[in-house]
């Protein structure tokens, strides 16, 4: 059995613990506003463009494309000098929201504007990370 | 009187660069600000007004201005501190001051021990960032890499092209003797050297050092009660880009564009009229952006830009001359105006930018907001 000793989420904060329930199942979710229907990203208690309260939470498609990336080869947060070199994505959903992850797929700078797809990787019992990769055939 | 040109600078203090053992930030801080009660000629009870400057990542709550007041045995009419004070942001705060008439001369600190209390910048950048920090996604190196790579992806922006930033920096700093990195470095020893985040390599990356900045502020129909030649501001503008990745484009940061505007407008002024540009420079990639933001180029143009040898001394755009945060020292944009203000009175010996009038003073921080002010010795009426 390996230990997991990079940084954790914290499972049971109220307001994101429904994501990390959907990452556990393999979904990808996140609030809906019931007034306006924008998708926030991160949690919060308020819809950021209308300001309605509460919000549903709703599966987002796993998929968007690859808006650029940062390949660290320096552990600058020793937990992960174990993995040097590794990168970065920032994804554009195609539901809209913008979110950050590993990306496992080798890339070079030409790879910006492609289409990817989420990895759902089990680091705990708890915890499933939300990772990315080139979208297969693109 | 509008709020351009109603104050001006006339006072700088900074004392010396680099590691500083064995002193607190506020203790390098009052030290810089004897000095720039000095440079002014002016005795401490002149001072109505205090701004201070919390520096990053402090461990003993440095720069509160309660404390700086004490150290300094003043008792200013107006004080306050700024959490987020990086030079531009306490310059516009003061000058609002003195515009609202709750001070008529204002002295502005920033002290830091950063280096020797080895101060931790493998952070989160940010209020959501915690959640990108489970990726390892941490220092601001990670998202100014972002911001390259797009670069170079959408304009064909090469890495010698973004190299030619802390290139032509180290080329001024080898004419300042207060500057911390002096050793020449070529676009070969640049391109040479391994990545830290890539496409990004130690070169574009500010150094972490100790030292100190001050500055006097005053209205400016009393410029005549101090001993240097004003340096006026002005025009001043601000944005914020708080929605973070709600944004579009977060990390090029387009929004500088809007801060450009409202600049360039109040003063009646363009890019061509800046005879000196100091733009703040946490990374290379900062001036990079800033270069097209502020009219210097078109959007897409800086990398060839920089690599015509524009911003190196002797070039055409005279930038960063004292070899900025990438080679002279870590002062958060407050070692650029000192610069700035003694470039326009004319103090830089060697490295002096003969007849400079008028300056660009522009920083941002990281992807949630930005300041910029216009600094002129030429008087509005």
């Amino acid at each position: 059995m390996t230990t997991y000793t990079k940084p954790l989420p914290d499972v049971d904060d109220p307001l994101s613990a429904p994501f990390w329930q959907a990452t556990r199942e393999g979904r990808l979710v996140a609030q809906k506003c019931d007034a306006c229907g924008y998708f926030r990203w991160h949690p919060g208690p308020v819809c950021n463009e209308c300001l309605e309260p509460g919000g549903t939470w709703t599966e987002l498609s796993p998929a968007g494309t690859l808006y650029s990336y940062a390949e660290y080869h320096r552990a600058l947060d020793p937990a992960f000098k174990d993995d040097v070199p590794y990168t970065v994505a920032l994804v554009e959903l195609d539901d809209g929201p913008r979110m950050y992850g590993l990306l496992r797929s080798p890339v070079t700078t030409s790879d910006i504007g492609s289409r990817v797809e989420a990895v759902f990787e089990e680091a705990t019992p708890e915890v499933t990370f939300v990772h990315w990769r080139l979208a297969e055939g693109d | 009187m509008g709020i351009e040109h109603s104050t001006a600078i006339v006072g700088v203090g900074a004392t010396e660069q680099g590691e500083i053992p064995g002193q607190t930030g506020n203790e390098i801080a009052v030290r810089a600000a004897v000095l720039a009660l000095r440079d002014a000629g002016i005795d401490k009870s002149q001072i109505d007004g205090l701004v201070t400057c919390k520096p990053p990542r402090s461990a003993d709550n440095g720069g509160v201005d309660e404390d700086m007041g004490h150290l300094l045995g003043i008792n200013p009419a107006f004080s306050t501190t700024l959490d987020y004070g990086a030079c531009g942001f306490s310059l516009h705060l003061a000058a609002a001051a003195i515009h609202a008439g709750l001070a008529t001369t204002v002295l502005l600190t920033y002290g830091t021990n950063q280096r020797s209390a080895r101060a931790n910048f493998s952070t989160p950048i940010g209020g959501t960032a915690d959640w990108a920090a489970l990726s390892g996604f941490v220092h601001v190196a990670g998202p100014a890499a972002m911001a390259a790579r797009r670069h170079m992806a959408l304009y064909g922006t090469t890495e010698e092209q973004l190299g030619w930033v802390s290139v032509a920096q180290r080329e001024w700093a080898a004419g300042n003797p207060a500057a911390i990195f002096r050793k020449p470095m070529t676009i070969e020893d640049y391109l040479a050297s391994p990545y830290v985040v890539a496409p990004l390599r130690r070169a574009d990356l500010t150094m972490i050092s100790d030292g100190g900045t001050a500055v006097i502020l005053t209205r400016a129909d009393h410029v005549g009660d101090f001993r240097p030649a004003p340096v006026y501001l002005a025009s001043l503008a601000q944005q914020s880009a708080m929605r973070n990745d709600q944004n579009p484009d977060k990390v090029m940061r387009p929004w500088i564009a809007d801060i450009a505007k409202r600049l360039y407008d109040s003063a009646k002024m363009r890019p061509s009229d800046m005879d000196l540009v100091y733009l703040q420079d946490a990374t290379s990639v900062w001036v990079l952006q800033q270069l097209e933001w502020y009219g210097f180029c078109d959007v897409g143009e800086a990398g060839p830009f920089l690599a015509d040898g524009h911003t190196r001394p002797g070039g055409s755009l005279p930038m960063n001359t004292n070899g900025g945060q990438l080679s002279e020292a870590y002062m958060w944009n407050w070692m650029h105006l000192y610069e700035c203000v003694r470039q326009l009175r004319g103090e830089c010996g060697d490295r002096q930018i003969a007849g400079a009038e008028t300056a660009l003073h522009a920083q941002t921080h990281d992807f949630f907001k930005g300041a910029a002010t216009i600094l002129t010795t030429r008087s509005a009426a």
